[in-house]
Order: structure tokens, then C-alpha cells, then sequence
């Protein structure tokens, strides 16, 4: 037991926890240090647990408490904002759980409670066993960030609901998507992050974060503008081999829990994005099968084209959270003149060239199925 | 069995400081395990609960008492408690105190080596084979067949049949007779407080047939028996009815006393219309006697995992000669006779609605769960949670606040163990959670698979205590403590 204890202190200490493109990163390593110092301060500790007459009991226990390690070890802190860590640190300085619970009870009793109009159906977050309603809108004072408001009638629930309203609101878009979900872990709670219909935190998170991604994509092409100019610095780097990228996303995004938008895009505060493409994204959620199959047909010219969205396939895997709208996981079939000549390598190759932006902007992956008119009989 | 008890050191004054709150462990000393298990005439199942219960460390010299003894006869509770090696756990920090049993029981010892030994010793295909394994196999399954039979009463073995739980089967009446059976205009009534697995099948097969339903509402938070005579007609093709409401706590007396749902009653009437009677036994076959023949019901359904045994298994009780007249559910193998290229002959119930390989240990599981619960004696068992019902009851009726759904206990009117229950101002989630964080109880909250009943009863959810005969008087006590710290804790916060 001890020996797995010490493993995973290694892991700690030696994992690099870095963001999908190192280089672009320097300022914000600095701050990484110290804000990775909370995992450290967790009240979790390595001791062993006290003797206990129950046989079956402490070895669950000591189990559940190598998991949380394990757990807490691979969460991306520099992905939370700082409000919401602040809170985190807050709870992780009460170390009784009795205690946390009364935290979280202030809080939520300090909520200001939600207007009865949004007291309905558009507003309920799904998947509560209590009633639970959420809305996102845009301050007033900065458009680019995002602000909730939230309430419930389980204490317990409204809680979560304040402590994520207040951690979250004031961020922008991008930021909130890409909170991942298991920093309530930090906070000491039993708070189960398995994907099911009835956990309510989990689905409060993610329609916080659909509703911003909803705000982010309505007020789109100005920020997008006012981006770009921040960010040309950024957009020659940000053009590497998508292939590339991809693959190396995959394997930063197993490891640890940052959302992996495939992105290549490194900034935390907005996305950069090409002015050309701001045409073919005028149409926001649900257009990227249409994109996709527009982008190949104008490229190939095939014979035949299909273009499956089966990121259901793929939902709670690492590389969908953060990416709200599901249009993450293709399934592509096409039979086309282009590809006579190439190698397999190198027809995939230029189909992901074509979908560039595509992955830049949350498609994490595509599987293709590439024939030449003469290979498909 | 003999092994775990050995831990407890004997008649130690501080063998209660190793055992949270659980002095009574000194007493199991005296108490052989299950197996040794004297005849249910030798042991009391009446506690006397009014009198203070004080913990007896001369333990190892009394043997099972006659109620005229000073000394505390051991609850069927402790007696049980034993033979089910989850219960000994440590949850959160504290002794595991299993209240939801209306959802699944535990299961004893004997019943986890039965499926083991079915896979170790003798795992084979049924109804195919001709060596040896199978032969074992086929044996055994059918040998769980027969009893249930026995343990419902059924006439005829033939007219049980094996489903994977009491939802399947009542899907298997629904698609199967209620398809044949419903023409557009007939009526099926059901009680508002059904479970969903009652009402939901229904409602598909009669968008498909053109059939009605009809819904027998509350009255006093029992359902309306005027309102139900007035509901048959002519056109009533079924009622659908539950023996025990998994909320509501009301079951037929044991003793008929007219104020609660009295299902011969509700046969006599619904026959006299031409209506069959489907009967949703869930929460009535794990906990009391119920024969099928004395209530002459047409169709009853119950689930395996609620009655001690394992998951997966569940069975449908059917009139032979309704269950001949009806199509098949599933088609495949094994309920066939003969299968050609565009046609097929189907075997005779039970065969004709067990398509394809079974859950074969699942059903001898229930078998041997059918052993223990009868060595125990079912009248015992129902006369044990009577009393523990009533305490429970009683004991929750004390916390300020509450509101208890469904009928409160009385010479005539008996309740089922388990209590659904708000408290004002404090949402049953918030409660339920607190409860298993900081104390280790075990209770749900939510609609207990009743939507139509809560809406009824006015509220959204509400928590629920549901207990099973291996549930002592001391775990309610904790249980009613651990609420009182909860309620505290909920509104100081606030």
C-alpha cells in the first residue's frame, strides 16, 4: 500500500501537467507552480488509515482514498479560473467534511434568488432529483464575459449552484467551457462525476457551460475581431500540422482532463480564428457537418460523400468535455478522383488539411474511409 | 457463519466500545447461526419494545427465552443479521444502516454460495441437453420453478414463469394478452399510486389498441375504494392493482377490516364485471403469505431481487389456462416446438414465454432464497416488520414537522415497513444525503418510480425508509437520531 502511496507522489512531482503547446506558454508556467501547489495542500494525506474493527471497511476506504489521489493528481488547475479556485482553497481549509457542508450551505444561502419568470422548463437543468434552474447572460459591463444565476430548492444543490455561479460568472466563454468537472474533487466533497442522469452537479456544469458556449457563439464575430488583432502574434504558430497536433492533444487530454478542443490554440482568454472563416461559421451550433461536407465537396469533387456526426459515441471521454455542442467525433466516406495516386497516409493527410479550422474549433477527430471511383467497385 | 461470531469477545462489558452504537452483538453469542436454526415455534418474534431495552452482558448464560423472561429475546433482526455479510460494513465512517429495502434486499449467505456453487459445480445449458451437467441444470431450474409454486400457492407449476423481474412481466401481460385482448373503448383500471412499471405498458398497449385507462385516485392518502366500485363497468377489461404501496405503506390486513386495499375484495368485484385482475405482489411476496388461489387473482408479479434473491430474475403468476390462450412474448428458441422456413409452432406455457437461454443461476438463486425466507416461517417475518412498522412509524411521528404518506397504523389498519416521509422546508435530497454522509443511513429520496402519486400527494419527491426483517429496533433508533441531526443541521444553516 505504501509502495502505490509513493507512486503516485512520483507522478505527482514528475508529471508534466503542460498545456497542448508548450512554447506559447511561457508566461503562464510561471503561475502554474504555484496554483498546482493545490492539489498539494488537498486535505487528502498520505497517511495510513487508523486500525478499524470492521474488516471489509478500511481497505474500501484507504482504496477510495488512493482513487481520489490518483483523481486529484491529473486535474488541470490552470484550466480554473481564479475565483473558482479561490473557493476551492476555501473548502480544501476546512478539513471536516460536517464543516464543508455548512461552507457549502453559506453559500448557497447567500445566493440571491432567481427571478420566478426563469422558473421554467427552458431553464431547469435536467437530471436533478430537486429543481434546479440556471441562466447565463452577458455582463453588462464586459460583453466578452459571462455571468449566471441560479436556484434551487435542495439546499444542498443550491449550494453547488452558488459556488459554481460564483466561481464561474465573470469569465469568458472559452474559459468556462474548459473547467473541468473534476475539480469538485478538490473541494473535498463526495461529489460523484460519473455521467448519468441523475447527477445533478455534473449536468449543472455542463449546461453552464452549453449556455456560454450559446452567449459566446451569438456575440462570436465581435470577439473574434477584437481577438484576432490581440492574437496575430499567435496565428503563425497556431497554423502547425493539424495531424500533428491532434495526436499529441490525444495524448495530453488522456493523461490529464483538460478538455482538448484538438486544439492547436493555445490562449486561455479567446480563440484566435482566420477572418475568412468567420463566413463559414456564421451558422453557430450545428453547422459542422454541413461545413465539413461543404469544404470536401468543394476540394474533391467526389462521386460520393457521407458525413456522419457520431460524437455520441465518444461522449465522457476526455476529448469531448468543454465542448458543449457534441459536434466532436466524424465518421467520413468518400469516393473521389483526388485520391488516385496517394497513399492512404496521404489521403487522410489532406482531408484533415481541408478541415483545418474545423479542428481548431473542437472537432477532435475524424475517421475516414478514403476510395478512388475504381477501389469502390 | 460460526466464524464471524467468534469475533464478538464474549460478554465483555466494553465489547460495545469495538461496535458503534450495536450492544446488542453480546446476545448473538447464545444464537446459532442460521443453519442450526431451531423450528420458528422455539423463538419468540415478539418483543416486548415498551419496556427499556437494557443491554444483558450475562448473555452466553440464557437460551431463546419464552416471553414471560425478564431477559430480551433476540429480535429477528439480530437472529438474521448474521447471514447477510454486507450489513457488516462501514459507510462513511459509520455502521452501514440499510433502509432501502423497497428498492432491493440484501442476500444472504446461502443464496451468493447457491450461485456460485450453480456456476463451480454444475453450469450447463437447460431444457437441451442430455448429459449429465445438463441434466443437473435443467433439475435445479425447474426445481426453482416449483417453488415459487409452493411459496405463492400456485395450482399448477406451469403457472409460473421466469422473467428477468416483475417489469418484464408485466410487460409480457401487457404485449401478449393485453394486445389480444383490448379493443378500442375498453377500460383498464389502475390506482393513482402505481408503480411506473404498472402504468407504463399500459399506456403503450393501449395507444396500440385503442383501449382507456382509468385511474382510481387518493383518498386520505389511501386509494378510494367507492371510487373504484364506480370505475367498473362493462367495458373494464383489467384492473391493475398493487398488493402493498412502495409509498403509501397500505396493505391488505391480515385480518379484513374494509379501510385499505383489500385485494380479494377488488377480485370479487373486478370478476363480477369480466375484468381479470393483474397484481403487482413487489412489495407484498418478500415480506408476507400470499396465495395466489385465495385471492384468486389472474395475474401477479414479483421481482427476485426484493425477496433475498439476485438481480436478473423476477416471475409472472398466470391462470394456466389464460396463460394457454396467449401469444407468445418473445420469439426464439426454446419456446418453440417446431420451427420451418416461414412459420413456427410454439411450445405450451411456461416454455412458450421463456425465450431463449434463461437466467439460469439468477433463478435457482431465487430458489434458494425462497429456502431461506421459509425456513424463517413468512408469518413470522410479516409479524416481526408489523411491530417494527409500528415503531418505526411511531418513532418518526415524533420528529417535529414531518408528514408520513399513507395511513397511520391501528388494530385494523396495518402499514408496511416502510415510511415515505417530508419534512417541512427541507428538501428530501438534502436529507437523504446528509443522512448517508454523516451518518452512514441509508434511505432514497426521490419519486420511487410513483410520479403520478406525487403529484397527487402535492409534492415533487420525498425520502423513504423502507426496512426488511433483518432491520433491528436499534438501527431505527439511530436512524430517527441521525434525522433529528439532520433536520438540526438544515435549519441552523439556513
Amino acid at each position: 500500500m505504501a509502495s502505490s502511496i509513493s507512486s503516485s507522489v512520483l507522478r505527482l512531482l514528475s508529471s508534466p501537467r503542460i498545456l497542448p503547446n508548450p512554447s506559447a506558454f511561457s508566461s503562464i508556467s510561471a503561475f502554474l507552480l504555484p496554483s498546482r501547489s493545490l492539489v498539494f495542500s488537498s486535505p487528502i494525506s498520505f497517511q495510513p488509515l487508523p486500525k478499524s474493527p470492521s474488516l471489509a471497511g478500511p481497505l474500501r476506504a484507504q482504496q477510495q482514498q488512493e482513487e481520489d489521489q490518483e483523481a486529484t493528481a491529473s486535474i488541470d488547475v490552470s484550466l480554473i479560473p481564479p475565483k473558482l479556485r479561490d473557493i476551492i482553497a476555501l473548502f480544501q481549509s476546512v478539513p471536516e467534511p460536517k464543516a464543508k457542508y455548512q461552507q457549502l450551505l453559506h453559500y448557497g444561502a447567500r445566493l440571491p434568488p432567481l427571478d420566478p419568470a426563469f422558473k421554467i422548463d427552458a431553464y431547469r437543468v435536467r437530471g436533478c432529483v430537486s429543481q434546479v434552474w440556471v441562466r447565463a447572460f452577458a455582463d453588462p459591463d464586459d460583453p466578452a464575459a459571462v455571468r449566471f444565476e441560479a436556484d434551487s430548492d435542495s439546499a444542498l444543490t443550491k449550494g453547488l449552484a452558488a459556488l459554481l455561479v460564483s466561481g464561474l460568472s465573470g469569465s469568458p466563454a472559452t474559459v468556462i467551457a474548459r473547467v473541468p468537472p473534476d475539480f469538485v474533487q478538490l473541494l473535498g466533497l463526495r461529489q460523484s462525476l460519473t455521467p448519468s442522469r441523475n447527477n445533478g452537479f455534473l449536468n449543472m456544469l455542463k449546461l453552464m457551460q452549453q449556455k456560454a458556449l450559446q452567449l459566446y457563439i451569438e456575440d462570436a464575430k465581435a470577439e473574434k475581431n477584437k481577438a484576432i488583432e490581440s492574437e496575430t502574434k499567435g496565428t503563425g504558430k497556431v497554423e502547425k500540422d493539424p495531424i500533428l497536433d491532434q495526436e499529441k492533444a490525444k495524448e495530453i487530454s488522456r493523461e490529464s482532463l483538460s478538455p482538448s478542443n484538438g486544439s492547436a490554440s493555445p490562449s486561455i482568454s479567446s480563440v484566435a480564428d482566420k477572418k475568412d472563416s468567420s463566413e463559414i461559421y456564421g451558422d453557430g451550433i450545428g453547422g459542422r457537418k454541413k461545413r465539413i461536407v461543404v469544404r470536401l465537396k468543394q476540394a474533391l469533387s467526389p462521386v460520393e460523400l457521407e458525413v456522419k456526426d457520431v460524437s455520441y459515441l465518444h461522449a465522457g471521454h476526455a476529448g469531448v468535455r468543454g465542448s458543449a455542442d457534441g459536434e466532436t467525433h466524424f465518421n467520413v466516406r468518400a469516393i473521389s478522383k483526388e485520391f488516385e495516386g496517394k497513399s492512404l497516409v496521404k489521403r487522410h493527410r489532406l482531408i484533415y488539411d481541408l478541415l483545418q479550422e474545423e479542428l481548431q474549433q473542437g472537432l477532435h477527430a475524424l475517421s475516414i474511409d478514403a476510395k478512388t471511383p475504381s477501389e469502390a467497385q | 457463519m460460526a466464524a464471524s461470531l467468534c469475533h464478538f469477545p464474549p460478554a465483555v462489558s466494553s465489547s460495545s466500545s469495538l461496535f458503534v452504537g450495536s450492544k446488542s452483538r453480546s446476545l448473538l453469542l447464545a444464537v446459532s447461526p442460521f443453519k442450526h436454526f431451531p423450528s420458528k415455534s422455539s423463538i419468540s418474534a415478539s418483543l416486548p419494545w415498551t419496556r427499556s431495552y437494557a443491554v444483558s452482558n450475562d448473555a452466553a448464560a440464557f437460551s431463546v427465552a419464552s416471553p414471560s423472561d425478564l431477559r430480551e429475546s433476540p429480535s429477528l433482526g439480530e437472529i438474521t443479521r448474521p447471514d447477510f455479510p454486507i450489513l457488516r460494513q462501514v459507510v462513511n465512517g459509520f455502521n452501514l444502516v440499510y433502509f432501502d429495502n423497497a428498492a432491493t434486499s440484501q442476500k444472504p449467505s446461502s443464496v451468493i454460495k447457491a450461485l456460485s456453487e450453480y456456476y463451480e459445480l454444475y453450469n450447463s445449458n437447460v431444457h437441451r441437453g442430455v448429459h449429465y451437467l445438463s441434466a443437473k441444470a435443467t433439475d435445479a431450474y425447474e426445481e426453482a420453478r416449483n417453488k415459487v409454486a409452493n411459496f405463492v400457492n400456485a395450482a399448477d407449476r406451469r403457472e409460473i414463469i421466469f422473467t428477468r423481474n416483475a417489469t418484464e412481466a408485466i410487460n409480457l401481460v401487457a404485449y401478449s394478452w393485453g394486445a389480444l385482448n383490448l379493443r378500442p373503448g375498453d377500460e383498464i383500471v389502475l390506482t393513482i399510486a402505481e408503480h411506473h412499471s404498472s402504468i407504463v405498458p399500459w399506456q403503450i398497449v393501449a395507444k396500440k389498441t385503442g383501449a382507456v385507462l382509468k385511474y382510481v385516485e387518493l383518498t386520505k392518502e389511501v386509494p378510494d375504494l367507492d371510487q373504484f366500485k364506480g370505475l367498473l363497468s362493462k367495458n373494464t377489461k383489467l384492473v391493475v392493482a398493487h398488493h402493498v404501496s412502495n409509498v403509501l405503506a397500505n396493505l391488505t390486513p391480515i385480518t379484513f377490516s374494509g379501510s385499505v386495499l383489500p385485494i380479494d375484495e377488488i377480485v370479487d368485484w373486478s370478476h363480477k364485471v369480466g375484468a381479470k385482475v393483474l397484481v403487482d405482489a413487489c412489495q407484498s411476496v418478500p415480506h408476507m403469505v400470499v396465495d395466489v388461489q385465495k385471492l384468486n387473482v389472474d395475474f401477479l408479479v414479483a421481482s427476485s431481487h426484493k425477496m433475498c434473491g439476485p438481480t436478473g430474475a423476477g416471475f409472472l403468476y398466470g391462470k394456466i389456462n389464460l396463460l394457454s390462450s396467449m401469444p407468445p412474448f418473445l420469439g426464439g428458441g426454446e419456446m418453440i416446438t417446431d420451427v420451418f422456413q416461414d412459420y413456427s409452432t410454439y411450445a405450451e406455457p411456461p416454455s412458450r414465454f421463456e425465450a431463449g437461454t434463461p437466467a439460469i443461476a439468477e433463478a435457482i438463486g431465487l430458489g434458494a432464497a425462497i429456502d431461506y425466507l421459509s425456513s424463517i416461517g413468512m408469518e413470522k417475518i410479516h409479524n416481526y416488520e408489523k411491530k417494527l412498522s409500528e415503531y418505526l412509524y411511531y418513532q418518526l411521528s415524533s420528529v417535529p414537522n414531518i408528514h408520513i404518506y399513507g395511513p397511520a397504523p391501528s388494530d385494523t389498519v396495518h402499514r408496511a415497513a416502510l415510511c415515505a416521509f417530508n419534512v417541512d422546508n427541507i428538501h428530501p435530497t438534502d436529507i437523504a444525503t446528509f443522512l448517508d454522509e454523516q451518518h452512514g443511513v441509508a434511505v432514497r429520496s426521490g419519486h420511487h418510480c410513483a410520479q403520478p402519486l406525487h403529484r397527487a400527494l402535492g409534492v415533487n419527491a420525498s425520502a423513504r425508509a423502507s426496512l426488511y426483517f433483518y432491520n433491528t429496533k436499534e438501527e431505527v433508533d439511530t436512524f430517527i437520531q441521525a434525522l433529528k441531526d439532520t433536520i438540526e443541521f438544515f435549519t441552523t444553516a439556513a
